[in-house]
């Protein structure tokens, strides 16, 4: 082990190659983690962006072609599409708003009283029926819901029906119940990502000086938790607006929203239509996350990965 | 050290930024092969940094890296003649002792029983011997770092970067391991660079030590010069406990320099330094080299007095501080060793002298 | 945790409420599944245990093909998005413009299947045209078909609706991965690969399998942009959907959605089984570690 003249410099690396140079950390490497951006750019922010371009476009026969007119959005706006898109925004708001009133509360009873180990097997509970086609689960509501389904056997089996409830299912209401069952967890992870990154600690202050639950509640829980509450509400609200298949299955015949006046545009080969309304989506998604980003901040969510 | 002995690392130039902050600048000096080098300097001051540069792990902004007289600045770590051991929680917490130590070896695809024995011979070094099995998370902080060290050595290497190795023992341990690491250092003879901003550290295990401070190399010399006649007023600050005076050139001769304190006249031992009347300048005085006598009581010739207030005394232990204050303010402090005629003579508030020999003041120029 | 000067009773209530939210969403589900199962179909007021209708599915040589072709999906969708999330989350930590990286890999989670399958859909026959036309102006043929609607059209989709959600699932598993390790294993001689390879990704393994599972069902469960995107072929889902809107809730539908239903439960159960079973090992472990070993 005594140093020896001989070994110095024994294990020097050979000197950089010239596939080194091209392969090596300097080279391609170096790019290869550039590859999500460049597909992200070009696969999603590209298409997303070049809707509004589409959306002035001429509308042909069978596709459409370049040009400038605002025919589509003349069409949106004075046709009973723009009413729809206003009704299924109410809905979704609803939806967000049932959501956060079933959800939340569950949320801070895991993080606050369910001991750390056992928090996110909790958690887990509520991935299970998200890991479940969100077709299935909507459709499933047909059967549950429907003139012979469980509820109103179960109901009428008790004595506290004597005729089947046929409004829910085939109405807006049945739509709000799809949204709700389909998006709901997502209220709860959001709800309980935002809490789990604030400090035991801040729980033991308050118990310490004695805050009171309604108090803790406004005061504490909900403004740590607004940036969490609000990405897991934009959510439920965009999707409840775009997912074409609840107002399929379950709304009734008039029942649309923003996702299903898209399709139907693009069924109908009405292209230009279908990128106007997808800009408005998008329009109204932008706004949405600016609001949002400038009353909470939202780059909060990212502190638990950063 | 023989008079020519072989550069080992050779930093020219070097600085690094992120973005508009400036993490070093423009730093430049060499370590002679087979020494033990630290980096000592306060946290955020650019040592790790600097560390890091050497070893590859960060890509300098400017400046060249030369170890053995070749430049390695855009060398990946693995492609340098330099080994590295960390803080804490390096080890590969999925692979057993055995494991962590073969795995840099079996990189270079050395016969395994090869391995094996180069693996129980350092183990055995870093005094694990048996602890082959053991899973890293079963093994205690210093036990841990033992073990990095073996990894890093088992290489054989010939320069070894210990970035803060000992900031996560306790003290007694840290010390324990101070000397445990400068024997290693003497029977293997490579060059070890080991940052830390523990003085103590620094000064117990380094035969010479640089201090880097805000992006900055303030001072290099041998471990001794460094604490006994720093030439940087920072240095004095950071290393000991040294008492910084300030004052204002009166008088200059070729061995001296005399400074006035506003509230006392000293004189300085010049040490070459070029200083012209009416400039300001500072000296330092070690805490353990100050004296504090009643008023008027006679130190002796070759001492420098100045009047002071007692303020109180600390017990430290090992010594007793006590605190006096200056006419201007300033606080200085002198250092006995505990039981050793460290009885209060004074209450707070008596008028007292303070001395010190004249030939141990050192004047800082900057 | 527990509040002590709380009833008991206080505590049971809100599990027994939490619980009740699970029931209300799993119910329906499982209604279904009972359904699939009964001879009489839904409605009927005897319940008699078969497993024709599951049959009749299994029989039908168009669903098969379409199981196949799900398959091929979600297969190519696995091989491409989970070595993308693994070089995103890389790309994640050694960027240092974290906010706008994460919002662009994030954003797709915010935009609707509909609203996103229709741009898609539409981008991608403008980008075959322009390779067409491209082709046609230098007189090769090497453009064509480029980017015609199809598997790889249906591909790219499923891989901008999962990526999302495996870069999470990964970053999470990354965020407990010390990078110590990885510059302790380029200091022993490692190439950036290799370090990567022997050090970090056994680390980080169950976040990779658990976001190949939630890959997988993802894919397996996606209908409407796969509808809009796939061209000439169709997927279980793409099946089940033309089934529920043309014929209604026929037999055939329950048995579809129960074979749906029962393979995302069967993967998402073999996960949650698996983590459960190795938090408890690490549990132990860490009881071990609680204990620690005197150094003989």
């Amino acid at each position: 082990m005594s140093p020896s003249p001989a070994r110095r410099g024994r294990e020097l690396p050979a000197p950089p190659a010239r596939w080194r140079q091209l392969f090596g950390e300097n080279g391609i490497q170096r790019w290869v983690f550039y590859i999500p951006v460049v597909f992200f750019v070009l696969f999603f922010a590209a298409p997303m962006t070049l809707t509004v371009v589409w959306s002035v476009f001429e509308r042909t026969q069978f596709w459409m072609e370049p040009g400038f007119t605002l025919f589509a959005y003349d069409n949106f706006f004075t046709s009973a599409r723009a009413e729809n898109y206003l009704y299924s925004m109410l809905h979704a708001a609803a939806s967000v708003l049932i959501s956060f009133v079933i959800g939340f509360p569950i949320a801070v009873f895991i993080r606050r009283r369910v001991t750390r180990a056992a928090q996110h097997r909790v958690i887990l509970l509520f991935i299970l029926p998200f890991m479940i086609s969100e077709l299935v689960r909507v459709f499933a509501m047909r059967p549950v819901l429907g003139r012979n389904g469980v509820v109103n056997s179960v109901l009428m089996d008790l004595g506290i029906l004597s005729e089947p409830i046929t409004s829910i299912l085939y109405s807006p209401l049945g739509v709000i119940i799809g949204d709700v069952m389909s998006f709901l967890p997502f209220m709860i992870f959001a709800g309980f990502l935002a809490l789990e990154a604030v400090q035991n600690y801040v729980f033991e202050v308050c118990d310490d000086l004695g805050t009171g639950r309604v108090r803790l509640f406004t005061d504490i829980v909900l403004p740590l938790a607004a940036p969490g509450i609000f990405a897991g509400s934009v959510f439920i609200f965009v999707n409840s607006m775009g997912v074409a298949l609840v107002p399929t299955l379950l709304g009734g015949p008039g029942a649309v929203n923003a996702g299903l006046i898209a399709n139907q545009a693009i069924v109908a080969l009405d292209f230009p239509l279908a990128m106007a309304i997808s800009t408005i989506m998008i329009f109204t998604l932008v706004l949405l996350l600016y609001i949002g980003h400038r009353l909470f901040d939202l780059t909060k969510i990212l502190e638990p990965i950063s | 050290m023989t008079e020519s002995a072989a550069i080992a690392v050779e930093v020219v130039e070097l600085g690094k930024n992120y973005g508009a902050v400036t993490a070093l600048k423009s730093v430049s000096f060499s370590i002679e092969s087979g020494q033990y080098y630290a980096l000592l300097g306060p946290s955020g001051g650019g040592k790790t940094t600097l560390l890091r540069l050497i070893g590859g792990f960060l890509r300098p902004s400017a400046g060249h890296v030369y170890l053995h007289g070749r430049d390695v600045s855009h060398l990946p770590p693995n492609r340098r003649p330099t080994s590295m051991v960390f803080q804490n929680y390096a080890l590969f917490p999925h692979m057993t002792v055995e494991r962590n130590v073969a795995y840099g070896l079996k990189l270079i695809k050395v016969p395994p029983g090869d391995i094996r024995d180069r693996v129980d011979r350092m183990l055995s070094m870093v005094g694990l011997e048996g602890y082959n099995r053991r899973m890293p998370h079963e093994l205690s902080g210093g036990q841990q770092q033992r073990v990095q060290l073996a990894r890093s050595l088992v290489l054989e290497r010939d320069i070894l970067l210990l970035d803060e190795p000992l900031a996560s023992l306790d003290a007694k341990l840290r010390k324990e391991m101070c000397l445990e690491l400068k024997r290693i250092q003497e029977k293997v003879g490579i060059t070890f660079i080991h940052v830390t901003h523990n003085q103590e550290e620094a000064l117990t295990v380094a035969d010479r030590i640089a201090i880097i401070a805000d992006g900055e190399l303030v001072e290099e010399g041998t471990a001794r010069d460094v604490y006994e006649t720093p030439n940087k007023r920072f240095t004095a600050e950071f290393i000991g406990d040294n008492n910084v005076l300030e004052g204002t050139v009166s008088h200059t001769s070729d061995t001296r320099v005399a400074l006035d304190l506003d509230f006392a006249k000293v004189e300085i031992p010049a040490r070459g330094a070029a200083l012209s009347t009416g400039e300001r300048a500072a000296f330092s005085i070690r805490s353990e080299l100050l004296r504090i006598t009643g008023r008027g009581e006679d130190m002796g010739a070759s001492w420098q007095v100045v009047p002071a207030s007692y303020v109180e005394d600390v017990y430290l232990g090992l010594t007793v501080s006590h605190l006096v204050r200056l006419p201007d303010g300033t606080e200085a402090v002198a250092r006995v060793m505990s039981g050793d005629g460290d009885e209060n003579r004074f209450e707070p508030g008596q008028e007292v002298a303070v001395g010190w020999p004249t030939d141990r003041a050192r004047l800082h120029i900057a | 945790m527990y509040d002590d000067f709380a009833s008991p009773w206080n505590i049971r209530l809100k599990w027994a409420y939490l619980l009740a939210v699970v029931f209300a969403l799993l119910m329906p589900v499982f209604y279904t599944i009972g359904i699939s199962f009964n001879q009489h179909g839904f409605g009927a007021r005897i319940y008699e245990f078969t497993f024709d209708w599951y049959r009749v599915v299994l029989g039908d040589t168009l669903l098969v093909v379409s199981l196949k072709w799900t398959l091929y999906l979600a297969l190519a969708t696995i091989a491409a998005t989970i070595p993308m999330a693994l070089l995103s989350a890389k790309f994640y930590k050694r960027t240092r413009r974290k906010v706008g990286f994460v919002a662009l890999m994030l954003s797709p989670l915010f935009v609707p299947a509909d609203i996103m399958g229709s741009s898609l859909l539409v981008f991608f026959k403008n980008l075959a045209r322009g390779f067409a036309w491209l082709g046609d102006a230098l007189g090769v043929s090497w453009f064509d078909g480029w980017f015609d609607l199809g598997f790889l059209t249906a591909v790219i989709g499923q891989v901008i609706y999962t990526h999302p959600y495996a870069f999470i699932v990964i970053l999470i598993t990354m965020s407990r991965y010390r990078v110590q390790q990885t510059e302790a294993a380029r200091a022993c001689g490692a190439t950036a690969w290799q370090a990567f390879w022997h050090v970090e990704f056994p680390q980080i393994r169950v976040g990779v399998f658990s976001s190949c599972a939630f890959v997988t069902i993802l894919s397996f469960n996606e209908a409407v942009r796969t509808a809009l995107l796939k061209g000439g072929f169709d997927t279980f889902s793409n099946m089940l959907v033309a089934q529920m809107l043309n014929i209604g809730m026929s037999g055939e539908s329950y048995a579809m959605a129960g074979i749906m239903s029962i393979v995302s439960m069967l993967v998402i159960g073999t996960v949650i089984v698996y983590t459960l079973v190795r938090a408890e090992r690490l549990e132990r472990r860490a009881r071990a570690m609680a204990e620690p070993v005197m150094s003989s």
